[in-house]
């Protein structure tokens, strides 16, 4: 197993890398984090799908990606997710390993230029981003937003997040309102691109069959030319307690209903506790072996899906399932009567094996995917100390019993979120 | 004594194992030695298309209810003496199946235990136990996955498709069946199948990771139990090579416009080859990825979107099409354009440029996609099922020639036989 090496780019700007020939790939990312706000949340989450789609060099869209399908089909993507309180805008470059090229290419040190030239240098004209691709990312955003409504399952857990942390930054989306995309203007977005590159606590990572030095030297000297100042600070607001529970419920011409309940955890990243969460989480509803599983799906036969997420950045606990409108309360009373039963010790040490057996399995399966790295390495950003996945599993392997009642007993019930279909019961 | 065939590529740089194994059953293993996981996939030529057919041991062809495949690969989780899942839980490995159109596959990943891992696939999938209570159970479990299926946009709007294309071929219905067909499905019919379609000449084993083919083939020896060789012939209506209709259109609650369209080919007995197939990849890559002419056009036009537009060859037993999907305000208009570029490029002929351009993309996604276990491991199964070899693939997309690849497209992406399936917002 290949260890994490870490280096720094300048005040504000992480370099992370590990270096494995097993791929046959390399995958290298820039991560741009800021504190989530309504005001500029739509204003940034557009810069990477901007930035992803032209150069200097490949000012042209199309001209940009026959570059890259010459370069055996590497791909430049753009990304916006939440983390914690924070915005996460990601661009990354992925491709095969050198020794694939059929003809001798330099594919890393290709993306590594690309990736640097997209972000540093777009094609601006008149000092602003050229306007077609201005419009065109607006309008594909927009669609991005509104498809996010077409899988109910996704939709149905966004809206109980939003009701739970309505008046914390997490309650705001991670592209913005539709209206603030709607609004936008090219022209704040150059400045909006500068505070991007010289005020964002910044996270590189490169991964895979590559040297990683000539990277770090590219970024560099990138970022030498910046006005670089110490990175903004990204804190997550973290509401221990959950103060009466709030129960929301939308109608919608749909077969299944869906059911999702949110609950305070107490505990969060760089919160010492958060591995005694974490497995409590699994043991609770993360597994085939979980009380949610075994009770709510198998016995009671209720739904085909019945888990709990923790999201440790926040310290929020999720509990989604799919069920016939008339079972909802049903199913609701179960998944609550489970955790009671946590609460209460009411578990054996089978149950506390299988969910460290699980997680282990999961934690040590991630370093076999770059996507995995990345995402794992990512989600510590914010820890006091970052972890490979492997020493994080050990952690989890050493959580006792007493650890898992208490982190149940810490748990809150804060928001129980239904979308009801209004169809005819059927069956 | 087993003979284990060594099946190697230089231009991967991998190598893998075949073997016939005595009891019927044929196994690969493709090691990766310094992977941290494993994953197995024990698989059955059975799918949903199979609701109608006739063993050397049946008098008469038996008809079974639409759904019973992806039933029967729920009730084998469980046995006698307890259920799969809780023996996986004292290994560790993450396990599930999956049942499609042409096969039903049992899985599981793990880092620890392997070998004990596998021991319970090998033994739970070779012991059925089915009674009138158990089956009962799972109605209501299945019943919700079907409804949730029924909410989900993009199962409906290729199901739709698939019932404008096909007349009689069983690819039209929905995997999982309906809620009516599976209430007909009884613990005999349960094991009519399976005695049928379990047998280990139909069946394959492959395991990509961290895995010895000594050891593997050691547990084989132990655990599988020999199948009389048995003949099963599949028996399909008719189907005209003509579409049963050219558009089909259904609205439910979904915020943007989204379509399939379908150029129906004629598929009797013959499977495409694995030329054929590569020919397929990179004309489509050529005429409408991203750095297409096409869809810069289609883009320009607000007509589609990134992060949605996609296609694929759909191609198995009986049935053959190129597939185009993603969102768009106005479908009719994306697929008289994609007709328009067919019929172009046949006329005009292929840019050479593009055509290398695109086989480099081809070639590289296919070398990525060698880092992952799964999906080795769940593409050995499938090309085991149509004959091909892995590595004779990634040959068959590297010495493609524009000439074979333009004498492909005389017979693909025949406007004549396309369908368009659009699933609307409500009004």
């Amino acid at each position: 197993m290949l260890g994490i090496e870490q280096r720094s780019v300048c005040e504000g700007v992480n370099f992370r890398s590990v270096k494995d020939t097993r791929f046959k790939t390399v995958r290298m990312s820039v991560n741009f984090l800021l504190p989530i706000q309504k005001q500029t949340a739509a204003s940034n989450a557009i810069l990477p799908f901007l930035l992803s789609r032209a150069s200097r060099e490949y000012p042209d869209f199309t001209k940009l990606g026959q570059r890259l399908a010459k370069l055996y089909g590497a791909e430049l993507n753009a990304d916006v997710q939440k983390l914690g309180d924070a915005q996460l805008l990601s661009l990354s470059a992925a491709g095969i390993a050198d020794r694939y090229a059929l003809h001798g290419e330099h594919i890393a040190a290709e993306l590594s230029k690309l990736l640097c030239s997209i972000i540093f240098d777009p094609p601006f004209e008149d000092g602003l981003f050229p306007k077609e691709g201005f419009e065109q990312e607006r309008r594909q955003t927009i669609e991005l937003i509104d498809s996010e409504f077409n899988d109910k399952r996704i939709y149905a857990r966004q809206r109980c997040e939003e009701i739970m942390c309505g008046d914390e930054p997490y309650g705001i989306k991670r592209y913005g309102s539709r209206e603030d995309i709607q609004n936008l203007k090219r022209e704040e977005l150059t400045e909006a691109w500068r505070f991007l590159i010289n005020n964002a606590k910044t996270e590189i990572m490169v991964l895979g069959d590559c040297d990683p030095a000539p990277v770090y030297e590219g970024f560099c000297e990138a970022f030498q030319k910046l006005n670089k100042k110490a990175a903004v600070d990204c804190p997550t607001k973290i509401r221990k307690q959950a103060d009466q529970v709030k129960n929301v419920t939308d109608k919608m011409d749909i077969a299944q209903s869906k059911l999702v309940m949110g609950f305070r955890t107490q505990t969060a990243i760089p919160d010492e506790r958060v591995e005694a969460t974490t497995l409590m989480t699994a043991l609770y509803g993360g597994t085939p072996n979980s009380k949610l599983f075994l009770n709510v799906r198998e016995k009671l036969s209720l739904c085909y899906y019945c888990s709990s997420l923790y999201n440790a950045m926040k310290g929020i606990m999720l509990v989604q399932s799919g069920v016939e409108t008339k079972n909802i309360e049903k199913a609701r009373e179960e998944i609550l009567t489970q955790l009671d039963k946590i609460k209460k010790g009411e578990f054996d040490d089978g149950e506390i094996d299988a969910a460290k057996l699980s997680m282990s399995n999961s934690y040590h399966t991630l370093s076999d995917s770059l996507g995995g790295l990345e995402a794992w390495y990512l989600s510590q950003t914010f820890s006091n100390q970052i972890k490979r996945p492997e020493e994080a599993a050990a952690i989890i392997n050493s959580v006792t019993r007493q650890e898992i009642i208490d982190a149940a007993n810490r748990v809150t019930l804060d928001t129980v979120y239904r979308l009801e279909g209004n169809g005819e019961e059927q069956i | 004594m087993n003979v284990i065939k060594e099946i190697k590529s230089d231009r991967i740089g991998d190598r893998y194992y075949e073997v016939d194994h005595p009891s019927g059953l044929k196994i690969f293993v493709y090691p990766k030695e310094n992977n941290n996981s494993t994953y197995a996939v024990f698989g059955t030529r059975y799918g949903s298309i199979d609701t109608c057919f006739q063993s050397t041991e049946d008098r008469e062809p038996n008809k079974v209810p639409a759904g019973i495949a992806h039933y029967l690969e729920h009730k084998l989780f469980e046995s006698e003496d307890g259920d799969a899942f809780a023996r996986y839980a004292k290994t560790g490995a993450s396990a599930n199946a999956y049942t499609s159109f042409d096969k039903t596959c049992y899985l599981f990943s793990c880092t620890e235990n392997v070998y004990e891992s596998l021991e319970i696939l090998l033994d739970f999938v070779q012991s059925p136990y089915f009674t009138e209570q158990t089956v009962k159970k799972e109605q209501g479990i299945i019943g919700q996955e079907i409804r949730m299926y029924d909410d989900d946009p993009q199962w409906r709007v290729m199901f739709n498709l698939l019932r404008a294309m096909y007349h009689t071929h069983p690819v039209k219905i929905d995997i999982a069946g309906t809620v009516e067909s599976i209430a007909e499905i009884t613990p005999e019919l349960l094991y009519k199948c399976y005695h049928t379609f379990y047998n280990l000449n139909n069946m394959v084993l492959c395991v990509a990771g961290n895995a010895d083919v000594n050891k593997v083939l050691a547990l084989c020896d132990k655990m599988l139990k020999p199948s009389k060789p048995l003949a099963i012939d599949r028996i399909f209506e008719d189907e005209p090579d003509e579409i049963v209709q050219s558009r089909i259109e259904q609205k439910l609650p979904v915020s943007t416009t989204i379509f399939e369209l379908g150029f129906k080919e004629k598929a009797g007995k013959r499977r495409a080859s694995a030329e054929e197939i590569a020919q397929t990849e990179i004309l489509l890559e050529l005429m409408a990825s991203d750095s297409s002419p096409l869809f810069r056009r289609l883009l320009d036009a607000e007509l589609i979107n990134q992060s949605t537009f996609a296609y694929e060859y759909f191609e198995g037993p009986g049935y053959a099409s190129v597939i185009f999907s993603g969102e768009s305000k106005d479908p009719d208009a994306v697929a008289e354009e994609i007709k328009k570029e067919a019929e172009k490029l046949r006329t005009q002929g292929l840019d050479p440029d593009a055509f290398e351009r695109s086989k480099k993309a081809v070639y590289g996604r296919l070398v990525s996609s060698f880092n992952s276990v799964d999906n080795l491991a769940n593409t050995m199964a499938s090309l085991a099922f149509t004959g091909h070899e892995l590595f004779h693939y990634v040959d068959s997309v590297s010495q493609a020639d524009i000439g074979s690849v333009q004498a492909r497209l005389n017979a693909q992406l025949l406007a004549d036989s396309s369908a368009l399936s659009v699933i609307k917002p409500m009004d």
